[in-house]
């Protein structure tokens, strides 16, 4: 479980601060997406949570160890994964499998146990063909993966991702998300910062920041019920859910949690359905 | 795009070598071919000859390594051709940059040298993956250690070298088209002009790569690198063919210190 107390943080003591006196648990096994305008704090949240960041005040403990001390800092790390924007910059290694090994390397693995490890974590991500590849002639996506791979080979508890998608092309996208499910579906707990609002039907739960703190968080539906609020700091609620909401508000008897298009569009068939005798007729004709 | 120390890929004896017997069998030649005369220079080529045909390495390969450095190679032989006091060779031509033997002579000593000496690293480069020649490197180095000189660090900051040349390259292009997309020409102007335009290209390039090294580091920490030991996903096996190879250098300096009674013995002096 990661738990954070009170955290407050100034990048400078005399401006005001990035994140003020938020406290949050994460619990094992959850997706959590963080969602918040450019600069309300989610990138500055998550890089406290393996210690890149210190708080000027607060706690932070991931499985009851506090990220202040510095002799615990290895161990933090090797618990939080984090994958960042800019899959260019994070690829440490000229193969795929050098990049892959070096995170277990850091962790002074034994060759035999850094093979096994490097396998697995390409397997997970289903880039096992590139093994050899030099890392920079992969695609961007596949560089995400790679970087994922690398975050993989260290098997943390939790990965933290910071916008993982944005440099990618839909179709890359669509395959990190689902990567991104899988893991989770595996036990693995989620932190996806994100300011793209269609990708978190996904996550189980919803921050979302503004100025440094914390102002909403629950389920999906939960969430984009409080659809101005949104769109007042800036963000969009997915044009389904929308939708949804509107109908709902126009007194149509839609259920709450309808998150995705399909489960939308059964729920509308389900209300407007034709009646069978005119089905046949229009067979007939 | 960079042809020079491009790897090679293959199975032959010459690949399999432990690569820090590589590197310093590497080391040792060039010392030795420095200090080479003739004959011994012949000697040399042969055995560099061989080596790289036991390597199994396209000639063309060597080529490609070799022509950049041609027109060095020529100004470097008319140097010494015209600058070396001696006998003249040409009767009717002297005077104090008159050509000479000796010149002639030195001059393609000189540029025998060079040749060798690219044909050694070209050999190295081509034989050895760049990242078991930095753990080769490594591991050569990390006796160092004790005085105070980190070898993992050192062989981080040449596999990152390596890991970001093709990126950046990349990027250049990408900075490049997006400049003459605004109008700059880089092929026209004079060379001093050409150069300032450079400035156009390297600025931003730098500023990337600064911005890029920040979100490096931090991911480099955030996979748990810290300095002092870590370890490496190949170990290196020293096997019995390097101590064969090790064997063949003993001889080899032997044999190059002791040349001239060698010689004498064969009555070749």
């Amino acid at each position: 479980m990661i738990k954070i107390k009170n955290l407050t943080y100034h990048y400078d003591l005399n401006q005001t601060p990035v994140i003020a006196e938020l406290s949050l648990e994460i619990k094992t096994n959850e997706y959590v997406a963080l969602v918040g305008p450019n600069g309300s704090g989610k990138t500055t949240l998550i890089r406290h949570l393996n210690g890149l960041l210190l708080p000027n005040k607060g706690d932070i403990w991931i499985d009851d160890l506090n990220t202040k001390e510095p002799a615990l800092l290895p161990q933090i790390r090797q618990k939080v994964g984090m994958v960042f924007q800019n899959p260019d910059h994070q690829i440490v290694g000229t193969t795929v499998e050098e990049d892959v090994a070096f995170g277990p390397g850091n962790l002074n693995l034994s060759p035999s146990e850094i093979r096994q490890r490097v396998d697995q974590a390409l397997e997970q991500v289903g880039l096992s063909r590139h093994l050899k590849s030099a890392s920079h002639a992969l695609s961007g996506g596949e560089k995400q993966l790679l970087a994922l791979a690398g975050v993989l080979a260290m098997q943390p508890s939790y990965v933290a991702f910071d916008e993982p998608t944005s440099h990618l092309d839909p179709l890359a996208r669509k395959n990190i998300l689902q990567v991104l499910m899988d893991l989770n579906g595996r036990g693995m707990t989620i932190i996806h910062v994100t300011h793209n609002m269609d990708e978190i039907i996904q996550a189980g739960r919803i921050l979302v920041m503004d100025q440094g703190k914390l102002i909403l968080d629950g389920t999906p539906a939960a969430v984009f019920s409080h659809m101005e609020w949104l769109q007042k700091i800036g963000l969009d609620v997915p044009k389904i859910n929308a939708l949804v909401l509107h109908l709902r508000r126009m007194g149509l008897e839609l259920r709450a949690d309808i998150l995705d298009l399909d489960e939308a569009c059964r729920e509308l068939y389900r209300l407007i359905k034709p009646d069978h005798s005119n089905e046949v007729q229009i067979s007939k004709v | 795009m960079y042809h020079l120390g491009q790897y090679d890929p293959g199975r032959s004896l010459v690949h399999r070598l432990d690569p820090r017997i590589k590197i310093l069998f590497t080391i040792l030649l060039s010392v030795l071919i420095l200090q080479t005369g003739m004959r011994t220079g012949i000697f040399f080529t042969l055995f560099l000859g061989s080596v790289f045909f036991v390597s199994g390495i396209a000639f063309g390969r060597l080529w490609q390594a070799l022509k950049p450095a041609l027109l060095f190679f020529a100004f470097l032989f008319l140097l010494h051709l015209f600058f070396t006091p001696g006998r003249p060779l040409l009767p009717w031509f002297s005077g104090a940059f008159a050509p000479t033997r000796e010149g002639l002579l030195l001059g393609a000593l000189t540029t025998l040298r060079f040749i060798l000496l690219i044909v050694c690293a070209a050999l190295l480069t081509g034989t050895t993956l760049p990242m078991d020649l930095v753990h080769g490197l490594e591991r050569l180095l990390r006796p160092f250690n004790y005085i105070g000189l980190p070898s993992h660090d050192i062989a981080l900051m040449i596999s990152l070298a390596l890991r970001f040349i093709p990126t950046f390259m990349l990027e250049l292009q990408k900075i490049k088209e997006a400049q003459i997309s605004r109008g700059l020409d880089f092929g026209s102007g004079s060379i001093f002009k050409r150069l300032q335009k450079t400035a156009y290209l390297l600025t931003p390039l730098l500023l990337n790569a600064f911005r890029g090294a920040d979100e490096l580091a931090d991911a480099m920490e955030s996979r748990g690198y810290q300095r002092g030991s870590r370890t490496y996903l190949r170990e290196l096996c020293f096997s019995r063919r390097d101590l064969a190879v090790a064997g063949l250098m003993v001889v080899m300096t032997w044999g190059f210190i002791f040349r001239l009674q060698i010689l004498k013995f064969f009555k070749l002096n």
